[in-house]
């Protein structure tokens, strides 16, 4: 069975797209998908750490996106809005899923265990080298171990970056405790990603 | 500054969010501390490396069953818009 299948072409740009989504143009969602989902779908994954829920957050976003078009101002871009969207969608999956353990509900502190055991220096120089496929998996696995309740801020944080005062509206936290979790986030992460490091 | 008090401290460090003071005591410290300094490099590629992931996207051979499942649910959707239109005219209605 063949794709779905979209000419891009139809809309130069944003804003042409914008007014064909408008106009209730039937293409034009399709194509807001197209130019879209990839982006929207990376950043469900990275919040959930799973695949199937993430696809879930993926297609809601969109359908609301459509649906609601007219609340967008478009004082931000499409991107960003839909990131919003799919942001928000996202989280309340995460708190569906542990209603008990609020995105709240965390030590504030940095734990004994979580002090630095790694350390070798790493020879991997993000600034000149691409991730290859087998340090992409292992970045993968590393955040999707993290407790949500961390992961959610590195995300927005150090992934979308977004400010601190923004992630902190964004979930409901104060400011002080988003820069705690980002930090043990941050801590966990390079722990895990040394294990890998030092033998490469 | 403790070794522990340096890891404490250490995103504030790196998010430019720390008073002048503080970070002479954190310069202090890795100048003379091995570990401390290869904590806080590893720590400042980790937050390069997720940066730059930050705008990948999925790949192009995942991208095409994805899309369709999107666009079938877009296409099987509840046509809430219109629910809603309706709905907002019959409150008004009465
Ligand atoms: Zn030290």
């Amino acid at each position: 069975m063949p794709g779905p299948t979209i000419d891009l072409t139809v809309y130069e740009n944003e804003e042409a797209l914008l007014a064909g989504l408008r106009r209730r143009d039937p293409d034009a969602c399709a194509c807001l998908i197209k130019r879209f989902a990839p982006l929207v779908y990376a950043q469900a994954i990275r919040l959930l750490g799973d695949a199937d829920e993430a696809e879930g957050v993926l297609q809601q976003t969109f359908i609301k996106a459509c649906d609601k078009l007219d609340t967008y101002e478009g004082r931000s871009g499409l991107g960003s809005w839909l990131y919003r969207i799919a942001t928000n969608e996202a989280l309340m999956h995460l708190r569906q899923r542990s209603p008990r353990v609020g995105l709240d509900d965390l030590a504030e502190t940095i734990q004994e265990d979580e002090m630095p055991q790694r350390l070798t220096p790493w020879t991997f120089d993000p600034t000149t080298a691409a991730l290859n496929s087998e340090l992409r998996a292992i970045l993968e696995q590393a955040l999707a171990a993290l407790p949500a309740t961390l992961r959610v801020v590195f995300v927005l944080r150090d992934i979308q970056g977004l400010s601190t005062e923004e992630t902190a509206v964004a979930l409901g936290l104060s400011e002080s405790a988003v820069k705690v979790r980002l930090h043990r986030a941050r801590l966990r992460l390079r722990e895990m990603l040394a294990a890998y490091m030092q033998e490469h | 500054m403790t070794c522990e008090e340096l890891i404490a401290h250490l995103s504030s460090y790196l998010d430019h969010e720390m008073d002048a003071a503080l970070v002479a005591e954190v310069q202090e410290h890795i100048a003379r501390c091995r570990n401390c300094r290869v904590v806080l490099d590893t720590t400042q590629r980790l937050i390069v490396l997720v940066h730059d992931e930050g705008r990948r996207v999925i790949p192009a051979s995942q991208r095409s069953a994805l899309f369709e499942r999107l666009q079938q649910a877009f296409l099987n959707r509840p046509q809430t818009l219109e629910n809603s239109n309706l709905r907002t005219a019959e409150d008004s209605a009465v």
